[in-house]
This record gives structure tokens, sequence and C-alpha cells, in this order.
């Protein structure tokens, strides 16, 4: 770490040296638990149904298959255009919501705002109270008319209370001294926010940022409830979650339909599925990481 | 006191206005059970029974119009529907003047969708109901559908003509009629065991006729294949055969009140369906525990049976599991499979009627056609279901698809595969369970044709009608106890139907206390007398045409 | 750190709200409106639909709507204790979830503290990532790989057992061990998500402070106890009151993917959610979901309300309001 210097540092105590040991091994055990499952996964989409019916989830497929993918990938136009529909309600509902909840969250933490305890609490009290399903469902599709429109699953999950206050109380951390300063040389609130706090906030939006993307990427219940199957194009992880169910649909009901059973690999089609539904996020989580590095905040105070 | 406890006590008193406001207004409403009637036509109601072969001329179709159809299920990945709608919505616009357009329910919690959906007061014109899987008399009750009685007679004149009048009893709510019944197509679905006739032979058994013969062969399968890793009935902690132990070992019938895994009321016999009996606290039910049991370590099914959700399906073709369980139109197609994946295999049927002839007709409102309340094209909607059913290209088209590239019809006169079928590209499925007639069915060339010399057989003894297809249970009184008896049989059913406990008879004992203190003698009284109630409705029992 | 804390609130027990309001108004109206979104977000989002839950005192009739249907008190709340469950998931679920706070964020305080010691980046940001990981296998797949490992005939461990000469172990009889199975899975599965806000806290901290530390020869331990955890505890109790108001609230997946209807396990496995859902499948009826809904809601609002009023006492600053 740039600021730390670890490298040059020569003398390290016991104590350190011990924590430092412990550290590794925990981690690095912890770290592996994490990971394994992750591999049974990926060995079971690449395994022959037969052997997963026979053997389990191995860590390596005894009998190789690329079967469940191309039943994935039947239909690679639709795989594409979920991912894009994704894609795109992720950027952008994390973007307005990031943006929105930032601008939130600095009021909020403002001590010379006597309203920001009354705000906090409206914010929180919906995490309480809720009115349930089916006046949320009539809101939606009755009174916004979001029925089958990308918007109903953008907008309920622009905000939520746990990220407004999380954010409030990362940027508790920034000094007020900057806000009065710059309050003193005649800026309003607005501009102390957009020009000053935010460049200040790198971790705290990282963080944030990233719970409200994963939430918008892993959603999958909004979409079922307002977005019907008559759209092409549905978010991925209704699409995939549905290429699991409808797999046991298929075996459940295919004497009520006129096509006669087939053999699906379900066990294998449904680790296939996960692993196009997680694989583009796992890899794009190290780019959010360069973000949490400490001393950005207090750093950029200085300079 | 804090501002913001006061800020606290400002949005509860918001909330209980609201709440006390809503109140104050639903006094003044009638009370409960108030489904819509149909919007005033200008037709005298009860009109007249009759046929008319064209269109009346005072019916008004001159505004084209576009109907919804509501279906259960994942819309198909190919184009299929697309296809046949393209063929079929020319033909609409001209007997009809309208166009249809499909919207898919998918089964990914569908009882959620399918209720907020009618909660919602979305406009929705043809709609798929069961009164066997989709709540469909609470949805009467909570007014989602059209009443039709003014509309059938006008606007599905032969559909009308056609289905006799005790079928239109069975989908009548307080006098109204609210659902289209599939009420000539036939379809088994009566429950059994399939095992291997290869098997059985080898053991030198012959057919399985009860439960007690069918334990013997889980047993020998155990001994002589077991080694192997054969499985003598995999199954998973969705099947129960309570169900199919009552049938078998008495004349039971199931009076078809959801009480959760175990179904705790049936009525006494065919002859006497209004006399309940509890078999759970019956002798019976100790039996079958202590039977259960005895399977269990035995190990006919796996050790971890109440956990596996594997595809218990799946391993019976792949000869890893000797039985499997589910209903005879399964059957149809598994057995013509079996042979073919494990020739010699002769998978065979124990149904639980076998045993004694306990077999009752389906409620024919399992599978209907309820129009809904919102809908703003009534009459047109009964014209469109006239069509399905009266026009035989029609219902090809919406049961079959396309001909030429979905299906073909061989020299048999059988529905088959055209050359070149590729499934994923050409098979066609709307999930139309809603008006199937046996007049325009065709045979299939994939199904096992002796199935229907079995169903033949129990036409024979099955004894029709529906016992209780007029009976549309008011739940109001005991709903709670209905959902805290179904908690208790959800709760102890899988432990005993697998023979998991430790003391059959104890687990019994607790089991039936739990259910007295749910509250089974109130419903069991309350649903007694609401039997007796529409006992006397329906006059004579068993009917004198039968 | 904290350079100006509550000190310029003057709040004066006499002074009338509404001037108070007033005065913060015209001084800090901008502030207000950098909240007008998100007041309006949870107005409509949620406020608006919230008299809905009077959804859990009617016969609910389409036709009427929820405000019409006719009113029967608490008649859809009677499903609860009727089953003589009530106490059981109650309970259970309570238990749970104190469970899962204590040891979930002993163990996400524990990981991102370690994670801050550790010295080489490469290893700290691949242990970060693999700690990721869990987090994206939905809960049905969580549900085979644990049944794979458990399960008496094939799983994994009665393999190992078998091939060291012992009794293999029949899990899915035995509730006592569903208990930490269920707690383990949750933390393997949160670890890496909830650590994150531990993780952003400590990096947001002045490295100075370390760096003095150092110098006044603190060991690791001091370093952590006096510096690292001290200013996690805002976090800790922002979380806690999060959790806290969603106590009977969660987790319907876990339960339901892991034990599923093995209703042997159910002394220690049910919970509330499990037992909604599996009360829902019989009749479906959403009055008797909004009444569980509410009962949630209520115990929760009471939970918190006290908690926040503690801490409130103790440290002002930490409240949530």
């Amino acid at each position: 770490m740039a600021i730390r210097k670890r490298g040059t540092r020569i003398r390290i105590d016991t104590s350190t040296a011990v924590l430092n040991g412990f550290s590794y091994i925990f981690l690095g055990f912890f770290a592996l638990a994490c990971l394994l499952p992750f591999l049974l996964m990926i060995a079971g989409s690449f395994t022959d149904e037969k052997a997963i019916i026979k053997y389990g989830f191995r860590l390596w497929p005894p009998e190789f298959s690329t079967f469940a993918y191309e039943l994935v990938f039947q239909n690679p136009d639709l795989v594409i255009g979920s991912y894009r529909v994704t894609i795109l309600i992720t950027l952008g509902g994390t973007a307005v919501g990031l943006f929105l909840i930032a601008m939130c969250g600095y009021a909020l933490q403002r001590p010379d705002f006597m309203m920001r305890n009354h705000i906090a609490f409206y914010i929180y009290f919906t995490t309480l109270f809720s009115g349930g399903l089916v006046p949320f469902y009539l809101l939606m599709v009755k009174f916004l008319k979001l029925k089958d429109n990308y918007l109903a699953v953008v907008l309920p999950a622009l905000m939520s209370p746990w990220l407004i206050i999380l954010m409030r109380n990362f940027m508790k951390s920034i000094p007020h001294s900057i806000t009065e300063s710059a309050k003193i040389d005649g800026a309003n609130d607005f501009h102390i926010f957009i020009r000053l706090i935010l460049p200040l906030s790198v971790p705290a939006l990282a963080t944030v940022g990233l719970f409200l993307a994963l939430g918008y990427w892993n959603e999958w219940y909004l979409s079922l409830l307002f977005l019907s199957p008559n759209m092409k194009y549905r978010p991925l992880q209704l699409f995939l979650y549905n290429l699991i169910t409808r797999a046991d649909f298929i075996r459940n009901s295919a004497a009520s339909s006129n096509i006669p059973p087939q053999d699906i690999p379900m066990e294998s089609m449904k680790m296939a599925t996960a692993v196009v539904a997680t694989g583009p996020v796992v890899l794009f989580y190290p780019f959010v990481q360069r973000y949490f590095i400490r001393g950005i905040v207090i750093g950029a105070v200085k300079g | 006191m804090s501002k913001t406890r006061l800020l606290a006590l400002v949005l509860i008193m918001i909330l209980i206005c609201g709440l006390l406001g809503a109140c104050g207004t639903a006094g003044e409403k009638e009370p409960a059970d108030t489904p819509a009637e149909t919007p005033s036509t200008e037709e005298p109601a009860g009109e007249e029974k009759q046929a008319a072969e064209e269109p009346e001329p005072d019916i008004d179709i001159s505004e084209f119009v576009e109907i919804s159809n509501y279906v259960l299920g994942d819309p198909p990945a190919n184009d299929m529907v697309d296809k046949m709608l393209e063929q079929l919505n020319p033909i609409l616009k001209e007997k009809i003047n309208a166009h249809m357009r499909v919207e898919w329910i998918e089964w990914a919690d569908y009882l959620t969708k399918y209720n907020l959906l009618l909660a919602s007061g979305q406009e929705i014109d043809m709609i798929h109901a069961s009164s066997t899987w989709l709540d469909f008399w609470p949805n009467v009750q909570k007014g989602s559908f059209l009443a039709l009685d003014d509309l059938i007679p006008k606007y599905a004149p032969k559909t009308w003509a056609e289905i006799p009048q005790e079928d239109w009893e069975q989908c009548k709510y307080q006098g109204k009629i609210y659902c289209f019944p599939e009420n000539s197509y036939t379809q088994y679905v009566n429950h059994g065991i399939f095992y291997r006739g290869d098997w059985l032979k080898e053991f030198g058994m012959e057919p399985v006729k009860n439960f007690e013969e069918m334990g013997e062969y889980f047993k020998k399968v155990k001994e002589v294949y077991g080694p192997q890793g054969v499985i003598p009935f995999d199954a998973h902690n969705g099947m129960s055969l309570w169900e199919g132990y009552i049938i078998s070992n008495t004349d039971y019938v199931d009076v078809r009140v959801n009480t959760g895994r175990h179904k705790v009321l049936w009525g006494k016999s065919f002859e006497e369906p209004f006399e309940l009996v509890a078999p759970v606290f019956e002798d019976l039910f100790v039996e079958y525990a202590k039977m259960m049991k005895d399977w269990d370590e035995a190990g006919v099914w796996r050790k971890d049976v109440l956990n596996f959700e594997g595809d218990t399906r799946a391993n019976l073709r792949a000869g890893q599991s000797a039985s499997d369980q589910h209903h005879s139109n399964t059957y149809r197609y598994l057995r013509v499979e079996m042979d073919e994946l494990i020739p010699g295999s002769d998978l065979q049927m124990f149904a639980w009627c076998d045993t004694r002839g306990n077999l009752v007709a389906e409620p024919i409102t399992h599978g209907a056609t309820a129009i809904g309340r919102t809908s703003k094209h009534p009459e047109r909607t009964v014209m469109l279901y006239e069509l399905f059913r009266q026009d035989e290209e029609i219902y090809r088209l919406i049961n079959y698809g396309i001909e030429g590239v979905s299906y073909v019809i061989n020299e048999e006169g059988k529905l088959d595969r055209p050359e070149g079928f590729d499934s994923a590209r050409d098979g066609f499925s709307i999930n139309w369970w809603g008006g199937r007639v046996d007049k325009f069915e065709l045979r299939q060339a994939w199904e096992w044709e002796p199935i229907w010399d079995i169903w033949a057989e129990y036409d024979k003894i099955v004894k029709k009608p529906f016992p209780y297809g007029r009976f549309v249970l008011d739940r109001t009184p005991i709903e709670a106890e209905l959902s805290a008896i179904s908690e208790v049989t959800n709760q102890y059913g899988p432990m005993i139907d697998f023979g998991k406990v430790d003391d059959p008879e104890k687990e019994v004992e607790d089991y039936r206390n739990k259910l007295k203190a749910a509250g089974f003698d109130k419903v069991m009284h309350e649903i007694g007398n609401q039997l007796a109630a529409y006992k006397e409705q329906i006059g004579e029992w068993p009917p004198a045409s039968n | 750190m904290r350079a100006a804390t509550s000190t310029s609130v003057p709040v004066r027990k006499n002074t009338s709200y509404v001037s108070l309001f007033r005065k913060d108004f015209s001084k800090n109206w901008m502030l207000f409106l950098m909240c007008v979104p998100a007041i309006l977000f949870f107005l409509l989002f949620s406020y608006i639909p919230m008299p809905g839950v009077y959804l859990a005192f009617v016969r609910y009739n389409y036709a009427d709507g929820i405000f019409k249907s006719p009113f029967i008190g608490l008649e859809n709340f009677r499903f609860l204790w009727l089953s003589g469950d009530l106490w059981r998931i109650t309970r259970n679920t309570l238990l749970y979830n104190i469970a899962f706070i204590l040891l979930g964020n002993t163990v996400q305080i524990t990981v991102a503290v370690l994670m801050n010691e550790l010295r080489s980046q490469w290893f700290r940001k691949t242990s970060q990532t693999l700690m990721f990981l869990p987090f994206f296998i939905s809960y049905v797949l969580v549900g085979l790989f644990v049944y794979n490992f458990l399960s008496f005939e094939y799983g994994t461990l009665n393999s190992i057992l078998r091939s060291l000469g012992r009794e293999p172990v029949e899990t899915y009889s035995n509730p006592a061990i569903w208990k930490y199975v269920i707690v383990l899975t949750h933390i393997w599965k949160n670890t890496g998500y909830g650590s994150i806000v531990y993780f952003a806290a400590i990096m947001g901290l002045d490295p100075e402070m370390y760096e003095a530390a150092e110098i006044d020869g603190a060991s690791a331990w001091q370093r952590i106890r006096y510096i690292t955890l001290p200013c996690l505890r805002p976090t800790f109790v922002i979380l806690l009151l999060f959790a806290l108001g969603g106590i009977l609230k969660g987790n319907f997946d876990l339960f339901y993917n892991l034990v599923g209807s093995n209703t042997r396990l159910y002394p220690t496995t049910d919970i509330i959610e499990t037992f909604v859902f599996r009360s829902m499948i019989v009749s479906f009826n959403f009055s008797s979901a909004a009444a569980v809904g509410f009962y949630q809601s209520i115990f929760g609002f009471l939970l918190v309300m006290t908690v926040n009023w503690i801490v409130r006492k103790i440290e002002p600053d930490y409240a949530l309001f």
C-alpha cells in the first residue's frame, strides 16, 4: 500500500508477525472453503448428467460433457439479449441510485441540518413496516402502469434505507471542516457535495455502488412479478431461473403436453446456468476492488 | 419525549388513520361473497336452450376487438405459438372479427401471480381455471370471474346444448355459471406405482394388486438387485402413499377438501358420499404407519428420502430404481419410453383402484375456462370459446399447432411427428387445458396403445358423476382451522409416510392429538353440515341414471 | 476525528418545533432539497402502499378491493396460534437471527481486521474475491451441495467416515446437527459480502493513527483493540439496528433449500417464513400473509425502538435516528 510503505519497513515486532501468520492461515482456509462449492459448480456444469446421478458432484468431471451449455445456449440470441437487459438495468439503476443515495447520505450527516434525524427516521421506518405484496403490486401495475416495463425492475430498487444510512455513516468520517470552510468561501451545499465531497468518497461510493449493482444483477423477483414472459428479453437471472424451473416443469408435466418427455440434464444445466449468470460479475469484481484503498479520503484532504 | 419518537408516533397515527378510515367505509358495504354479476345485457336471462347453426343476426361483431387468453405455463422457446396465431387470427377475424393474444403465467411462483393478476383488476378476457389446482371456487367467491348464464346460450349455443345440464350444475356458484368445464375429455389421472414387469416375472410373482404384494416386490428387489445399487422404490418427499393406501383398502371417496399433505376428510363410499369419515383416526392409519416403517427399515427407499430432490424418474429410466409413483396418464407415455430405454422392462402399473375398484371420476372443473370480471368483451370471448370447442380446424390449431410442421396425421389417423421433426424447433405447446373434447381428440402415435383398454375398463367401474361436483365449500367459518390442520398434516405426514418415526403408534397418537387441538372436530362438524345441506340441494343420490 | 458532533444542534425543550423547522429550512433548504428524491421515493414505494396492511384485517374480496372488503378483526391471525407452533417458529426465528447477527458480525469483523493486517496485496485481493463467491451461488445450489456432502448413502462425509472405518452418520434424521449446519452455511455465504462494509470502514481510517501507534510501539493486538475495533462500532450499531428490525423476517431460501420438507428436522429448523410458505400452498390467501407480515413488523418495531433508545442514551452519535 502506497501510504504505509510496508516494503520499506524493517522492524516487525513478534505480535505483528504472529497475527500475520494467523491472518494468512485463517483467511486462506476461509477462502478455500468459499472456492470449493464454486469449483463444484463449474465441474458439475461440465459433467455428463448420468455421471452426476451416479457419483454426485465431483471436483473434476468423471465424464466430460458440454451438453448442458449447449442447451443453455440453444438460443444464443436470447442469452445475449438477456445479458444486455441486465447490464443496462444494472448500469442505469446503479448510476442514478448511487447519485441519489450519496446526495441524501451527505445531507443526512450534516450536523447543522436539524431535520436530518427526522428524515433518517422517515427512511428507516420503511424497513419496519411495509404494505405487503398486494398493495405494492397494485401500485406498480394499476397506478404506475409499469407492467412489462423495465422501469418496474429499476425504480423500486433505486434506493434502500440500508444503503442510505450506510452512505451517511461513511460520509461522517469526512471532516465537517471541509464543508464549513467551503461555506465560508460562499459555495452552496450542492456544489460542496459535487465538487468536494464526492471525490473524497470514492471508497464509500465503491462499496455502496457495489451493493447496489449486485442487487440489480441478482434481482429476479421483481422481474418475475412485473415482466411477463411475453417480453422477448428479460433479465438474465430470471431467464436462468426459468431455465432451471422449466426443466423441472418438463419432467413433471410432460404427460399433459403433447411433447414426449426428453432427457434433460437437469443437474448439470442448473450448474451451467449458474456459471453463465455469475461469471461476468465475478470477473468484474476485481475492478471495483481497486477502490477499496485506504487513504484516498484523508490523503486528498491534505493534498 | 424526543422529536424522533414524536415523528414515529405521527407515522403510526397516519397508518392507523388509514386503517380506521378504511374500516369506516368497509362497514357500509354488504358482506362478503359478492361475485361479479354479468354486465347487463339486453337479452332476458334464462333463454331457451337451443343450438343455432349460424350466429344470430342480432349479435353485433362490427367492432374489431382483441381478446386476451391467459394460460398457465412457460412460453415455448421456439416461435410455433406465434406461427399458429398467424394462422388462427385471420380465421378469427373472419368468423368473429377478433384477434387473440396469448398471455402466459409462467410456472415460477404461478399461484402468487395468478392470484395477483385476479386481485389487481387488470383486464382479463379468457383465463384458465381449475377447481383442483388453481383455487377456482375461492376465486369465484372473491369475485374474480364473470357469471356466464346470460352469455353462453346466446354466444355459444352449440356448447350450451352440448354440455348436459348436470355438468353445467357443476360450474355453478349460488346458482350462476362461472366457467366452461372440460366435461367430455377422457383423461385418467388415477395414481399408482409403476414397477418392472420383467423383474416381477423373474421373482415368480403375480401382478401386484395390493400394498402387501407391492411390499414383497420391493423387498425382493432389494434382495436381488440391491447389491448392485438398485433402489426398490426411489421416492422423494413429495410422494405420499397414504391416499393410495386408503383407496386400495377402503371404499372411501376423496371429498377434495385440501388439508395439506394428508386429506383428513373422506366420504364413506360412493353410495354414501355425504357421510364423513376420518381415516387418520382409524386403525387403518396405524397399520399404514407400521407398514411404512417396515418398508423404510427394509431399505425400500433412500435413507435420506425426506431430503432427496433428485430426479427419481430418471433413475427409473436408468434402471437404478425399480419403481416410480404417478398417474396412469404418465404411464401412457412412460411405458413406451421404458420399452425403448430398457427393452423388455415391461413396465407395469399397480393402480390404487386395482385392489377393489375404488375409482371415482375427476371433477369436470379440473380443467376449465373462465372469463375475467374485468373483461370488456365477454360476448366475443364466449364466441371464441365456442370456436375452440366446435370448430375442428381451430381445435387442431390451438391444441396441436400447425399441421405438417408440429404434427401430421398418419395413415392410421393418429397424431404423428412429421419427417425431420425437431422438437426444439417444431414442438408446439400452449397448455390449453380448458376445453379439450374427445370428439376432436386424436390418438397419438407415441402413446402406449393398450392404455385405452385399461381406461375402457375404468370407464366401466368409474362411477359417474363426481359426487361433490356441485359442492362448493364455504371455508370462511373454518379458514384458520383448515390452515392449522394442514400445518399438522404437513408436519407429521412426511415422517409417517416414509417410516421415519421411532414408534409409529405413538407418533400417530401425537398426530391425532395435534389435529384435535387444531380444531379437527369443528372442521368435521362444519363440513358435515355443509355436506348435509348439499345433499338436500341435489336430492336423490346416487343419481338414478347410473 | 469527528470535529463537529451534535454540539451545533440547539435542542431547547421549550422551542416550538414549527419555528425550529422553519429556521432550519430557511438555512438548509438546499440540503432538504437534496433529500427530496429520497423522500419522494419512499413516499411512493413505501408509504403509499403502507395502509395496505389493512389487508391483514379483512376477508379480501377482489371485486371490492382492500378497503371495502369486510373487516374481520384478528381472524386472519388465528391460524398462527391454532396449530400450536407459533412459539416454536418465533423462538427458532429469533434464535437463528441472533446467532446470525452475533456470529456473523464477529466473523465479518475478524475477516475485515485480518484482511487489513495482510501484507501481501495479491493474497488480500485473491482471498477477498474468493470469499465473495458464495454470495453468487443461489441457495438452490447450496442446498444441492449440502445434500451431496451430507447424504447418507452417497455423501462425501460418509464416504470419508466409511473409508476410515467409522460408522456413517444419519445427518438428515438428526435435528440437533442442523443448528450448526444452518448457521455455518449462513456465515459461509454472507461473510464476503458483509466484511466489505467493515473493510471499507477501516479503509476510511486515518493511516496516521496507525503510524503514530507504531511509533509508540503498540503491539498488533493493541492496534486492533484501540484503533481498528472502536472505529467499527458505529458500523456495527447500524448493521445491528437494521438486522433487529427484521429479526423475525428473512432467510426463507436458506432454510427452505437446506431442510426442505424434512419435517423430522423441524423442531430446530422451522421458522416463520417456512411456516407461512406451507400454509400458502394449501390455501392461497393474501390476508394470512399480510397478517404474518404485520406480526413480524410489530415485533421488529418494538425491538428497534428499544435498542435505539438505549444506544441514544449511551452514545447519541451512533443512534440511527
